[in-house]
């Protein structure tokens, strides 16, 4: 690692190094701007949303309260929005309800005023008449089908049901039942997850406002083009009517993919009204409530094996709680269908994927984007298998673990940069894990003796994310990126790929100086913005460095020769070439668009092929220490070995691996939804409890880099979501070998432990905690 | 819902003690809502999860975190006294406080984040009489006198007669609490403190005991307990505290304890954590102060 003031020789190779962030000096000083900083336009007010009360009901009426004095507070409602739809995957969803609300602060009535005081008394005078209907609260009973609470719209879902989507996944014997009966082994088993909310240190914002050229919009977000698709569908406007940039985002973890798509159609509809710019921007239990969460799931696995172990077929339902309305719920289903079988070779398999509806508020993205849920049920799974087949689950996922050559479970054949057996490996090494089991195991029953309350555990997970869109997504997308040369040698990159904290900024530099020559104090990178950048596709999918990454390293490069050429051809220093070039040219742009690698081949009808151009690969062991009186589990220390193909930036790409697994560990142990008649009851960040830097337990971390030759900068993949994927069922495998209590059931709370301790919980007893 | 409404609120501040006796018996008088401000840092969450309030009903705030009367620690024999607008940073770092009451300085490393720390008091925890309180189990420990004044003059209440329900209290709504007086054990006695929360620090608790004991040849002979969160007022547990002072230590096992924490508290269920949790909690935290003392 290289010091991050240290003098590199101008355009000396930085990939691979630990540079200075560019954007850490502003965020340090405070001089970043976030959406809330933004100096006050010029007559500008404040937005606020009215609410649904409850999770399902017909709105009778709206009601203004005469005794109030309405004369200086914008009102907007369904009757005020063009089209009353925004924009994503199957447009069921309304900006404003109308008529019916199909889930608790579901947007009613938006209001507008210069006096924040007044705006929040005239949320107050606004009365609701809403006739209640009985609402589906969860999986179980949106499945089973007897209250039909969401209507398909055309080509979406099935009819006269709560289905959302489903989708088969199948590979070798047609029967696998058939092909169970013939296995020495068969166990099977549910396992499910629950909700958790991205909790971005900075809530969503917007600030709109409107002039001749049409809607201007600045907020936080991650997608400026998927909010730029929403405005236009909901004004009905030409695409160059509509402006959007993000500003400094703090924070999003797939939070602030679909979701700003709505706040910003809300801001504006209260700006065209009003004539001025109106800032909206949410505090903390608005956003826990409104917002999107990470979709609950419940996983029902049957597996059949040989009598040594050797896995022969997966039987899979995979469900998943979409909440009231699609958002991004088909992609987020088929991700976690396309992890569900882990990391291992199955020769046969029969998995299906479905999404109900419920009268919820929508969930949608969230780092992992379905991947954790399903991996979680598949590594609790095989730690199960591994107990009832008597051996260490280590042994038994290693035996069983993908190796280059192998097929998937969709047939995908894995060609290149596959590196689970080697993080397996490394994982077990780092944290001397057999020996460290066996020391445990001792020190336990020395504790035990004592009478002592405290027991150590040690587990493991395996696991892999797919980089990038899934199946044929990237071809269909054509994400671009461009690259300007600027005068005096300097370059700027134009991309949509946002900086919301996790490094865009500096690993594009990084990339494009590599590619160039040029070094990256002479790199500019421009604000995201509809108006300025090429669509290089949303911020989302571990896409970024892995796609639009190649894409702007193809583009740095082009500059880069085409200067070299000059350079050559009529000499001086590369500045000197750079400026006659756009003497003679007036601008020098490459405009560059991704192009998967060759081989990759995906059937969406058959749901067969290539899921992903490559995978990323990770093993997590976790030591603990779990008080058996409290039940409070104590993650000492976690062991990361991850494959990122290269590490662009060594210590922001570890800190994605552990940023990512401290996330992990508190949907694992402390984050809980707590829900009461499809209310949230502890939106605030006193009562929805993430881990600290006291309850982060100490990382060891290794960066295995098993390079993935379309990558950028020598084999980069994607790995912003790969950690969110492992930590839990790691953290889990050690709770049991502590307790030999084996958790089936997210969050691993010291209540649910508890009662477990007592038989209370049985493994498959509770799914989905809404009460 | 809204912090907007502090800017329309009256924020005042007074001379000194006489003048704030006498400034709240005369809002109390008059009928006007009024609210001490020491901390702060309950009543500012407060103001930002209510309904916005109509003008004619916003209450006159007394700063009073800054008057010098209501601030300091004081060491008098044995006779600890702590002003009720003194500071949890304050405390922590005091040498009276390390010295003779290390339960009050290991309490109030627990409360909160610092920046909490460096502005809630015990005044205020005693004030606002949430039941999670983790300060007024600390003071409940140490049957802790607190000092009340008002136009009136000067009166102490025992811990254990000040709290009468979940919020309500023997104090008159013109008393200021003044003080926290502590008669504090022998230096040898034994203190514990034990936080449950959801996580390693800035949680409420589901569960904490604070507890002090006195042991004279195998017997308690003064034991102080106070736990937070498992009732609607800080719990004192008597039958647990009578079982203590009455049967020698090693006569004392699990069984009998975990029937007088039964009989002494019924915990519920709300957004933190369970009843059932609570009282295993409660127990398993009691035995392990029980333990401290060796018992048996």
């Amino acid at each position: 690692m290289t010091a991050p003031n240290e003098k590199e020789p101008k355009s000396a190779g930085v990939v691979g190094k630990s540079i200075s962030r560019s954007d850490g000096v502003a965020k340090v000083l405070g001089t970043a701007r976030y959406v809330d900083d933004l100096p006050a336009l010029p007559g500008e007010i404040h937005g606020a949303t009215v609410r649904s009360p409850v999770p399902r009901g017909r709105i009778r009426s709206v009601r203004f309260d005469p005794s109030f004095d309405w004369s200086d507070v914008i009102v907007v409602q369904a009757s005020d929005v063009p089209v009353n739809v925004v924009a994503l995957i199957a447009d069921d969803q309304p900006v404003l309800a109308a008529k019916q609300v199909n889930h608790a602060y579901e947007p009613i009535v938006l209001l507008a005023c210069a006096d924040r005081r007044k705006l929040t008394l005239a949320k107050l005078a606004v009365h609701l008449d809403i006739e209640p209907l009985v609402p589906v609260l969860d999986v179980a009973t949106a499945l089973e089908g007897s209250n039909v609470v969401w209507t398909a719209p055309a080509g979406f879902g099935e009819p006269n049901t709560n289905v959302v989507k489903r989708y088969v996944l199948t590979k070798g014997e047609v029967d696998v039942d058939a092909e169970l009966a013939r296995c020495a082994h068969v166990l099977s088993g549910a396992y499910s997850t629950h909700h958790q909310e991205q909790l971005y240190i900075e809530p969503q914002g917007v600030l709109s406002w409107w002039d001749d050229d049409g809607v201007h919009l600045v907020g936080s977000m991650q997608c400026p083009f998927y909010v730029h698709k929403a405005l236009v569908k909901a004004f009905a406007l030409e695409p160059h009517q509509v402006d959007v940039a993000q500003a400094v985002t703090g924070g999003g973890f797939g939070g602030k993919e679909e979701y700003p798509s709505i706040l910003a159609i809300h801001a504006a509809l209260l700006s065209r009204k009003s004539g001025r710019p109106v800032r909206m921007i949410y505090d903390r239990t608005e956003d826990i409530e409104a917002t999107t969460k990470r979709h609950p799931c419940l996983c029902e696995i049957t597996t059949g094996c040989d009598a040594d172990g050797t896995l022969r077929v997966l039987k899979m339902r995979v469900v998943m709680d979409a909440g009231a309305y699609v958002t991004l719920t088909p992609v987020v289903l088929s991700r976690g269908l396309l992890h569900a079988a882990g990391t291992y070779r199955w020769p046969n398999v029969f998995m299906e994927a479905i999404a109900v509806a419920t009268n919820t508020p929508p969930n949608g993205a969230f780092r992992g984007f379905g991947a954790p849920q399903t991996i979680w049920a598949i590594e609790r799974h095989m730690d199960a298998l591994a107990a009832y087949l008597g051996t260490d689950p280590m042994v038994l996922k290693r035996k069983n673990v993908l190796v280059e050559g192998d097929t998937t479970a969709t047939g995908q054949l894995l060609r290149t940069s596959v590196s689970s057996l080697e993080c397996l490996d490394k994982g077990s090494s780092a944290s001397r894990y057999v020996e460290r089991r066996a020391e445990i195991e001792k020190e336990n029953r020395r504790r035990a003796q004592r009478g002592e309350r405290k027991r150590l555990g040690i587990g493991a997970s395996i696991f892999m994310h797919g980089a990038g869109f899934t199946g044929s997504g990237e071809r269909v997308l054509q994400g671009k990126a461009a690259v300007d040369l600027l005068p005096g040698g300097r370059l700027r990159i134009r991309t949509a790929s946002t900086d919301i904290g996790q490094g865009t900024e500096t690993v594009f530099r990084q990339i494009a100086s590599d590619a160039c020559g040029v070094a990256v104090e002479d790199i500019d990178f421009a604000v995201p913005s509809t108006k300025v950048v090429p669509n290089s596709g949303p911020t989302v999918a571990s896409r970024t460095v892995m796609v639009v990454g190649s894409v702007v390293e193809a583009c740095a490069r082009e500059i880069g020769d085409r200067v070299k050429t000059e350079q050559v051809e009529q000499g001086g220093t590369f500045a000197e070439a750079a400026d006659r070039l756009l003497v003679k040219e007036g601008s020098v742009t490459a405009l560059h668009q991704y192009e998967p690698p060759p081989f990759v081949h995906w059937d969406d009808e058959a749901y067969k092929g290539d899921a992903y151009p490559c995978f990323a690969w990770m093993c997590d062991v976790a030591e603990v220490e779990v008080d058996l009186d409290t039940f409070e589990t104590d993650v000492k220390k976690l062991y990361l070995i991850g494959d990122v193909g290269k590490a662009i930036h060594p210590t922001m790409c570890k800190g994605q691996l552990e940023g990512g697994s401290l996330q992990a560990m508190g949907w694992a142990l402390f984050e809980e939804v707590v829900w009461k008649d499809g209310l949230i009851q502890n939106p605030r960040m006193t009562n929805y409890i993430i881990p600290t830097a006291l309850d982060a337990p100490v990382f060891d971390t290794t960066l295995v880099e098993c390079p993935f030759p379309y990558g950028p900068g020598g084999g980069a993949k994607g790995i912003g979501e790969l950690p969110m994927d492992g930590g839990a069922p790691a953290i889990a495998a050690a709770v049991e070998h502590a307790t030999g209590i084996a958790v089936h059931h997210l969050p691993l709370t010291p209540e649910r432990l508890f009662e477990a301790s007592l038989g209370r919980l049985s493994p498959t007893s509770t799914f989905h905690p809404a009460a | 819902m809204t912090i907007a409404d502090l800017s329309s609120m009256l924020f005042d501040r007074v001379r000194d003690l006489s003048a704030l006796c006498t400034r709240v018996g005369e809002l109390s008088d008059e009928g006007i809502p009024f609210v001490l401000l020491a901390g702060g840092t309950d009543w500012m969450v407060e103001q930002e999860m209510r309904e916005p309030l109509a003008s004619d009903v916003f209450p006159t705030v007394i700063d009073v975190s800054q008057m010098g009367e209501l601030r300091g620690i004081r060491l008098d024999g044995d006779i600890l006294r702590i002003g009720a607008a003194t500071r949890y940073l304050e405390m922590r770092r005091h040498p009276a406080v390390l010295e003779r009451a290390p339960l009050l300085e290991r309490m109030a490393r627990d409360v909160g984040a610092i920046q909490i720390q460096a502005r809630g008091t015990l005044g205020g925890n005693i004030a606002t009489g949430s039941p999670a309180a983790d300060g007024v189990a600390a003071l409940a420990a140490f049957d802790a006198l607190v000092v009340v004044k008002s136009r009136r003059g000067e009166r102490h209440i025992p811990l254990s007669e000040l709290q009468t329900g979940y919020k309500t209290s023997t104090r008159a709504p013109d008393e200021i609490i003044v003080a926290i007086e502590i008669y504090l054990p022998s230096r040898n006695a034994t203190w514990f403190w034990r936080k449950v929360g959801t996580r390693k620090a800035q949680a409420i608790s589901k569960v904490a005991l604070a507890a002090i004991a006195e042991v004279q040849g195998g017997q308690v002979v003064r034991c102080g307990l106070g736990m937070a969160s498992v009732a609607p007022v800080t719990a004192l547990l008597p039958r647990t505290r009578e079982l203590f002072l009455s049967t020698r230590l090693d006569a004392i096992d699990d069984f009998m304890i975990d029937k007088c924490v039964e009989s002494d508290i019924q915990p519920i269920t709300d957004v933190r954590s369970t009843g059932p949790y609570r009282l295993h909690v409660a127990k398993a935290v009691v035995r392990e102060f029980a333990r401290s003392l060796g018992a048996a």
